[in-house]
Protein backbone atom coordinates (compact mmCIF):
# COMPACT_ATOMS: atom_id res chain seq x y z
CA UNK A 1 0.00 0.00 0.00
CA UNK A 2 1.78 2.83 -0.85
CA UNK A 3 -0.66 5.36 -1.41
CA UNK A 4 -3.05 5.39 1.52
CA UNK A 5 -6.52 6.08 0.97
CA UNK A 6 -8.63 5.95 4.09
CA UNK A 7 -12.43 4.20 3.57
CA UNK A 8 -14.82 6.48 5.55
CA UNK A 9 -18.07 5.10 6.70
CA UNK A 10 -21.11 7.01 6.85
CA UNK A 11 -24.12 5.91 8.74
CA UNK A 12 -26.46 8.14 7.87
CA UNK A 13 -30.11 8.82 8.79
CA UNK A 14 -32.14 8.92 5.78
CA UNK A 15 -34.36 12.52 6.45
CA UNK A 16 -31.55 14.23 7.68
CA UNK A 17 -28.00 13.11 6.86
CA UNK A 18 -28.30 11.41 3.76
CA UNK A 19 -30.76 14.15 2.57
CA UNK A 20 -27.88 16.50 3.24
CA UNK A 21 -25.40 14.35 1.30
CA UNK A 22 -28.06 14.49 -1.22
CA UNK A 23 -28.48 18.30 -1.09
CA UNK A 24 -24.61 18.75 -1.40
CA UNK A 25 -24.45 16.96 -4.59
CA UNK A 26 -26.68 18.76 -6.36
CA UNK A 27 -25.41 21.77 -5.47
CA UNK A 28 -22.10 20.21 -6.82
CA UNK A 29 -20.36 20.80 -3.18
CA UNK A 30 -16.45 19.39 -3.34
CA UNK A 31 -16.62 16.28 -0.41
CA UNK A 32 -14.40 13.92 0.67
CA UNK A 33 -14.66 10.62 -2.11
CA UNK A 34 -13.16 8.30 0.55
CA UNK A 35 -16.83 8.31 2.02
CA UNK A 36 -19.10 5.37 1.45
CA UNK A 37 -22.40 6.23 2.85
CA UNK A 38 -25.28 3.63 4.69
CA UNK A 39 -28.39 4.87 4.74
CA UNK A 40 -30.64 3.90 7.31
CA UNK A 41 -34.24 4.47 8.09
CA UNK A 42 -33.02 6.37 11.49
CA UNK A 43 -29.72 6.51 13.03
CA UNK A 44 -31.38 5.95 16.23
CA UNK A 45 -31.18 2.44 14.65
CA UNK A 46 -27.27 2.70 14.71
CA UNK A 47 -25.85 0.26 17.71
CA UNK A 48 -22.27 -0.11 18.75
CA UNK A 49 -22.16 -3.54 17.24
CA UNK A 50 -22.48 -1.88 13.43
CA UNK A 51 -19.74 0.14 14.09
CA UNK A 52 -17.65 -2.31 15.69
CA UNK A 53 -18.36 -4.20 12.44
CA UNK A 54 -17.10 -2.00 9.94
CA UNK A 55 -13.76 -1.43 11.82
CA UNK A 56 -13.75 -5.11 11.77
CA UNK A 57 -14.50 -4.82 7.70
CA UNK A 58 -11.58 -2.28 7.34
CA UNK A 59 -12.65 0.40 7.79
CA UNK A 60 -10.76 3.37 8.77
CA UNK A 61 -12.83 6.06 10.61
CA UNK A 62 -16.37 5.76 10.99
CA UNK A 63 -19.04 8.28 11.69
CA UNK A 64 -22.57 8.69 12.20
CA UNK A 65 -24.82 11.73 10.84
CA UNK A 66 -28.52 12.07 11.64
CA UNK B 1 -20.84 6.78 21.56
CA UNK B 2 -18.75 6.70 24.37
CA UNK B 3 -19.56 2.96 24.60
CA UNK B 4 -18.43 2.43 21.48
CA UNK B 5 -15.08 4.71 21.70
CA UNK B 6 -14.39 2.71 24.95
CA UNK B 7 -14.89 -0.55 23.39
CA UNK B 8 -12.50 0.49 20.46
CA UNK B 9 -9.83 1.60 22.88
CA UNK B 10 -9.73 -1.41 24.84
CA UNK B 11 -9.30 -3.35 20.91
CA UNK B 12 -6.32 -0.58 20.76
CA UNK B 13 -8.44 1.16 17.59
CA UNK B 14 -7.87 4.63 18.48
CA UNK B 15 -11.49 6.22 19.04
CA UNK B 16 -10.82 9.42 17.50
CA UNK B 17 -11.51 6.90 14.63
CA UNK B 18 -15.23 7.45 15.15
CA UNK B 19 -17.50 10.54 15.94
CA UNK B 20 -21.12 11.48 15.73
CA UNK B 21 -22.70 14.38 13.42
CA UNK B 22 -26.20 16.55 13.85
CA UNK B 23 -27.36 18.05 11.34
CA UNK B 24 -30.72 18.41 9.28
CA UNK B 25 -31.79 18.06 5.91
CA UNK B 26 -30.63 20.92 4.43
CA UNK B 27 -27.18 20.70 5.84
CA UNK B 28 -24.74 20.04 3.29
CA UNK B 29 -22.40 22.19 4.07
CA UNK B 30 -22.49 20.25 7.57
CA UNK B 31 -22.31 17.03 5.91
CA UNK B 32 -19.40 17.61 3.52
CA UNK B 33 -17.35 19.36 6.56
CA UNK B 34 -18.02 16.20 8.71
CA UNK B 35 -17.09 13.90 5.51
CA UNK B 36 -13.91 16.12 5.08
CA UNK B 37 -12.99 16.27 8.90
CA UNK B 38 -13.06 12.09 9.30
CA UNK B 39 -11.54 11.77 6.09
CA UNK B 40 -8.94 14.14 7.46
CA UNK B 41 -8.77 12.56 10.63
CA UNK B 42 -8.38 8.62 9.07
CA UNK B 43 -4.98 10.16 6.91
CA UNK B 44 -3.90 11.52 10.33
CA UNK B 45 -4.19 8.69 12.17
CA UNK B 46 -3.33 5.78 9.28
CA UNK B 47 -4.18 2.79 8.08
CA UNK B 48 -7.08 0.94 10.40
CA UNK B 49 -4.69 -1.40 12.36
CA UNK B 50 -6.55 -4.53 11.34
CA UNK B 51 -6.37 -4.06 7.30
CA UNK B 52 -2.63 -2.63 7.69
CA UNK B 53 -1.73 -6.45 8.98
CA UNK B 54 -3.21 -7.88 6.26
CA UNK B 55 -1.30 -9.29 3.50
CA UNK C 1 -32.18 -9.90 39.01
CA UNK C 2 -28.25 -11.13 39.13
CA UNK C 3 -26.21 -8.24 38.19
CA UNK C 4 -22.53 -8.51 36.50
CA UNK C 5 -19.36 -7.01 35.07
CA UNK C 6 -18.11 -7.69 31.82
CA UNK C 7 -14.05 -8.26 32.49
CA UNK C 8 -11.74 -6.00 30.77
CA UNK C 9 -11.42 -7.13 27.45
CA UNK C 10 -7.38 -7.37 28.35
CA UNK C 11 -8.40 -10.58 30.93
CA UNK C 12 -10.07 -11.83 28.04
CA UNK C 13 -7.64 -12.11 25.86
CA UNK C 14 -4.74 -13.64 27.70
CA UNK C 15 -7.13 -16.39 28.77
CA UNK C 16 -7.63 -17.40 26.02
CA UNK C 17 -4.40 -16.83 24.43
CA UNK C 18 -3.00 -19.62 21.88
CA UNK C 19 -6.29 -20.69 21.13
CA UNK C 20 -8.10 -20.35 17.96
CA UNK C 21 -11.17 -21.57 17.94
CA UNK C 22 -13.63 -20.13 20.25
CA UNK C 23 -17.00 -20.15 21.34
CA UNK C 24 -18.58 -17.63 23.44
CA UNK C 25 -22.05 -18.37 24.89
CA UNK C 26 -24.57 -15.36 25.97
CA UNK C 27 -27.28 -16.10 28.72
CA UNK C 28 -30.82 -14.73 27.88
CA UNK C 29 -32.05 -14.00 31.20
CA UNK C 30 -30.02 -11.30 34.08
CA UNK C 31 -27.32 -10.56 32.35
CA UNK C 32 -29.26 -10.04 29.06
CA UNK C 33 -31.09 -7.49 31.15
CA UNK C 34 -28.35 -5.41 33.12
CA UNK C 35 -26.49 -5.49 29.22
CA UNK C 36 -23.68 -7.44 29.79
CA UNK C 37 -24.06 -11.15 28.57
CA UNK C 38 -27.19 -11.27 26.19
CA UNK C 39 -27.05 -11.56 22.63
CA UNK C 40 -25.67 -8.19 21.71
CA UNK C 41 -22.96 -8.40 24.38
CA UNK C 42 -21.88 -11.56 22.80
CA UNK C 43 -21.74 -9.82 19.37
CA UNK C 44 -19.43 -6.95 20.35
CA UNK C 45 -16.89 -9.47 22.57
CA UNK C 46 -16.85 -11.47 19.00
CA UNK C 47 -16.07 -8.15 17.40
CA UNK C 48 -13.59 -7.23 19.66
CA UNK C 49 -11.45 -10.37 19.72
CA UNK C 50 -11.37 -10.58 16.07
CA UNK C 51 -10.28 -6.97 15.92
CA UNK C 52 -7.45 -7.68 18.49
CA UNK C 53 -6.44 -10.53 16.56
CA UNK C 54 -6.87 -8.59 13.63
CA UNK C 55 -4.42 -6.25 14.81
CA UNK C 56 -1.84 -8.83 15.65
CA UNK C 57 -1.93 -10.20 12.28
CA UNK C 58 -3.62 -13.09 13.40
CA UNK C 59 -6.77 -15.02 12.69
CA UNK C 60 -8.87 -16.72 14.89
CA UNK C 61 -12.35 -18.42 14.34
CA UNK C 62 -15.18 -17.42 16.63
CA UNK C 63 -18.45 -19.04 16.75
CA UNK C 64 -21.28 -17.23 18.99
CA UNK C 65 -24.49 -18.81 20.63
CA UNK C 66 -26.92 -17.41 23.61
CA UNK C 67 -29.09 -19.60 25.62
CA UNK C 68 -32.26 -19.05 26.91
CA UNK C 69 -30.78 -19.35 30.18
CA UNK C 70 -27.27 -21.24 31.66
CA UNK C 71 -28.29 -22.62 34.73
CA UNK C 72 -30.52 -25.14 33.18
CA UNK C 73 -29.46 -28.24 31.84
CA UNK C 74 -32.13 -27.77 29.22
CA UNK C 75 -30.47 -25.13 27.42
CA UNK C 76 -26.86 -26.11 28.07
CA UNK C 77 -27.66 -29.35 26.39
CA UNK C 78 -28.35 -27.48 23.21
CA UNK C 79 -24.72 -26.86 22.96
CA UNK C 80 -24.10 -30.40 22.79
CA UNK C 81 -22.56 -30.80 18.85
CA UNK C 82 -21.35 -27.81 18.68
CA UNK C 83 -19.30 -26.97 21.44
CA UNK C 84 -16.63 -30.05 20.21
CA UNK C 85 -16.10 -27.64 16.99
CA UNK C 86 -14.04 -25.17 19.54
CA UNK C 87 -10.86 -24.96 21.44
CA UNK C 88 -12.20 -22.85 24.46
CA UNK C 89 -15.36 -21.43 25.43
CA UNK C 90 -16.12 -18.24 27.00
CA UNK C 91 -19.22 -17.79 28.83
CA UNK C 92 -20.61 -14.73 29.85
CA UNK C 93 -23.07 -15.69 31.85
CA UNK C 94 -23.23 -15.34 35.69
CA UNK C 95 -20.75 -17.56 37.75
CA UNK C 96 -23.37 -19.93 38.57
CA UNK C 97 -24.36 -20.48 34.87
CA UNK C 98 -20.59 -20.38 34.08
CA UNK C 99 -20.31 -23.07 36.53
CA UNK C 100 -23.13 -25.21 34.94
CA UNK C 101 -21.76 -24.94 31.71
CA UNK C 102 -18.47 -26.29 32.90
CA UNK C 103 -19.56 -29.22 34.52
CA UNK C 104 -22.04 -30.21 31.60
CA UNK C 105 -18.96 -29.88 29.05
CA UNK C 106 -15.83 -30.90 31.58
CA UNK C 107 -13.87 -31.94 28.73
CA UNK C 108 -13.94 -28.16 27.61
CA UNK C 109 -12.20 -25.33 28.96
CA UNK C 110 -14.61 -22.74 30.12
CA UNK C 111 -13.86 -19.13 31.03
CA UNK C 112 -15.82 -16.46 32.40
CA UNK C 113 -16.15 -13.19 30.49
CA UNK C 114 -17.95 -11.53 33.62
CA UNK C 115 -17.49 -10.25 37.12
CA UNK C 116 -20.65 -11.52 39.04
CA UNK C 117 -21.46 -8.77 41.67
CA UNK C 118 -24.78 -8.67 43.33
CA UNK C 119 -28.51 -9.53 43.47
CA UNK C 120 -29.73 -6.30 43.07
CA UNK C 121 -32.68 -4.04 40.84
CA UNK C 122 -32.59 -1.77 37.92
CA UNK C 123 -32.74 1.73 39.66
CA UNK C 124 -32.41 3.65 36.45
CA UNK C 125 -31.16 3.25 32.89
CA UNK C 126 -27.71 1.66 32.96
CA UNK C 127 -28.03 1.52 36.71
CA UNK C 128 -28.06 -1.53 38.81
CA UNK C 129 -27.82 -1.43 43.02
CA UNK C 130 -27.57 -4.34 45.38
CA UNK C 131 -30.70 -5.10 47.09
CA UNK C 132 -29.94 -8.46 48.68
CA UNK C 133 -27.22 -10.66 50.17
CA UNK C 134 -29.26 -14.33 49.82
CA UNK C 135 -28.33 -14.59 53.43
CA UNK C 136 -31.57 -17.41 53.78
CA UNK C 137 -33.66 -15.87 56.77
CA UNK C 138 -35.24 -12.66 55.64
CA UNK C 139 -35.97 -9.90 57.89
CA UNK C 140 -38.01 -7.48 55.40
CA UNK C 141 -40.91 -8.10 57.70
CA UNK C 142 -39.37 -6.21 60.34
CA UNK C 143 -37.28 -3.30 58.48
CA UNK C 144 -40.15 -2.28 56.66
CA UNK C 145 -39.05 -3.76 53.06
CA UNK C 146 -35.52 -2.15 53.13
CA UNK C 147 -32.53 -4.92 54.00
CA UNK C 148 -29.95 -3.82 56.39
CA UNK C 149 -27.98 -6.79 55.74
CA UNK C 150 -27.37 -5.53 52.41
CA UNK C 151 -27.78 -1.77 52.48
CA UNK C 152 -26.30 -1.10 55.98
CA UNK C 153 -22.30 -0.86 55.52
CA UNK C 154 -21.58 -3.10 58.85
CA UNK C 155 -24.39 -5.45 58.20
CA UNK C 156 -26.19 -4.10 61.92
CA UNK C 157 -29.63 -5.78 62.77
CA UNK C 158 -30.07 -3.41 65.32
CA UNK C 159 -29.56 0.21 64.40
CA UNK C 160 -28.50 2.84 63.60
CA UNK C 161 -24.69 2.76 64.97
CA UNK C 162 -23.27 6.06 66.40
CA UNK C 163 -22.33 6.69 62.91
CA UNK C 164 -25.28 7.36 61.29
CA UNK C 165 -24.97 11.53 60.12
CA UNK C 166 -27.76 13.22 58.85
CA UNK C 167 -28.81 10.13 56.62
CA UNK C 168 -25.65 9.34 56.06
CA UNK C 169 -23.35 6.44 56.52
CA UNK C 170 -20.59 7.05 58.34
CA UNK C 171 -18.30 4.77 56.48
CA UNK C 172 -19.10 7.09 53.25
CA UNK C 173 -21.07 10.29 52.32
CA UNK C 174 -22.46 8.51 49.27
CA UNK C 175 -23.87 6.05 50.93
CA UNK C 176 -27.15 6.25 52.75
CA UNK C 177 -27.65 5.11 56.06
CA UNK C 178 -29.75 1.78 55.81
CA UNK C 179 -31.39 2.52 59.54
CA UNK C 180 -32.34 5.90 58.68
CA UNK C 181 -33.85 4.77 55.79
CA UNK C 182 -35.85 2.24 58.03
CA UNK C 183 -36.85 4.65 59.94
CA UNK C 184 -38.16 6.80 58.23
CA UNK C 185 -40.03 4.05 55.88
CA UNK C 186 -41.42 2.83 59.15
CA UNK C 187 -42.47 5.43 60.23
CA UNK C 188 -44.67 6.30 56.82
CA UNK C 189 -46.23 2.98 57.81
CA UNK C 190 -46.62 3.62 61.19
CA UNK C 191 -44.87 0.91 62.32
CA UNK C 192 -42.20 2.47 64.13
CA UNK C 193 -42.65 0.39 67.28
CA UNK C 194 -40.85 -2.37 65.63
CA UNK C 195 -37.76 -0.55 65.44
CA UNK C 196 -37.84 -0.76 69.39
CA UNK C 197 -37.42 -4.48 69.09
CA UNK C 198 -34.40 -5.61 69.70
CA UNK C 199 -33.26 -8.69 66.73
CA UNK C 200 -31.73 -11.53 68.48
CA UNK C 201 -28.41 -12.92 66.53
CA UNK C 202 -29.23 -13.84 62.99
CA UNK C 203 -29.32 -17.75 62.66
CA UNK C 204 -26.29 -17.73 60.32
CA UNK C 205 -26.80 -21.34 60.65
CA UNK C 206 -29.11 -21.41 57.58
CA UNK C 207 -25.96 -19.95 55.20
CA UNK C 208 -24.52 -23.18 54.75
CA UNK C 209 -22.20 -23.12 51.78
CA UNK C 210 -23.19 -23.94 49.48
CA UNK C 211 -26.72 -23.69 49.36
CA UNK C 212 -29.19 -26.35 48.37
CA UNK C 213 -32.72 -26.31 48.31
CA UNK C 214 -35.14 -28.94 47.62
CA UNK C 215 -39.02 -28.56 46.56
CA UNK C 216 -41.20 -30.01 48.54
CA UNK C 217 -42.58 -31.51 45.72
CA UNK C 218 -39.45 -33.47 45.11
CA UNK C 219 -38.57 -34.06 48.51
CA UNK C 220 -39.48 -37.89 47.93
CA UNK C 221 -37.59 -38.46 44.74
CA UNK C 222 -34.20 -37.39 46.85
S1 LIG D 1 -32.68 -9.92 54.91
FE1 LIG D 1 -31.71 -8.90 53.18
S2 LIG D 1 -30.10 -10.31 52.54
FE2 LIG D 1 -31.50 -11.47 53.82
S3 LIG D 1 -32.91 -12.39 52.35
FE3 LIG D 1 -33.85 -10.50 53.10
S4 LIG D 1 -33.27 -8.98 51.58
FE4 LIG D 1 -31.89 -10.73 51.28
S1 LIG E 1 -24.32 4.74 59.73
FE1 LIG E 1 -26.17 3.61 59.23
S2 LIG E 1 -25.68 2.42 57.38
FE2 LIG E 1 -23.74 3.16 58.20
S3 LIG E 1 -23.04 1.50 59.45
FE3 LIG E 1 -24.18 2.84 60.84
S4 LIG E 1 -26.29 2.04 60.81
FE4 LIG E 1 -25.22 1.09 59.08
Amino acid sequence: MNEFEPKVVAFCCQYCAYSAADLAGSMRLQYSPNVRIVKLMCTGKVDVIHLLKAFEGGADAVFVAG
Amino acid sequence: MQYAKKLLDEVGIDSRRVEMFNMGASDAQKFTGASDKMTERARELGPNPITAKKP
Amino acid sequence: MIVADRKPLEQISSMIEGNNKILIVGCGECVSVCMVGGEKEVEILASQLRMAAGKEGKKIEIGEATLERQCDKEYLELLKDRIENYDVVVSMACGAGVQFLAEMYDHKIVLPATNTRFIGVTEGEGVWTERCRACSDCVLAETGGICPVTICAKGLLNGPCGGTNDGKCEVSKEKDCAWTLIYNRLNKLGRLDSIREIFPAKKYNVQTRPGRRIHEAFKEKE
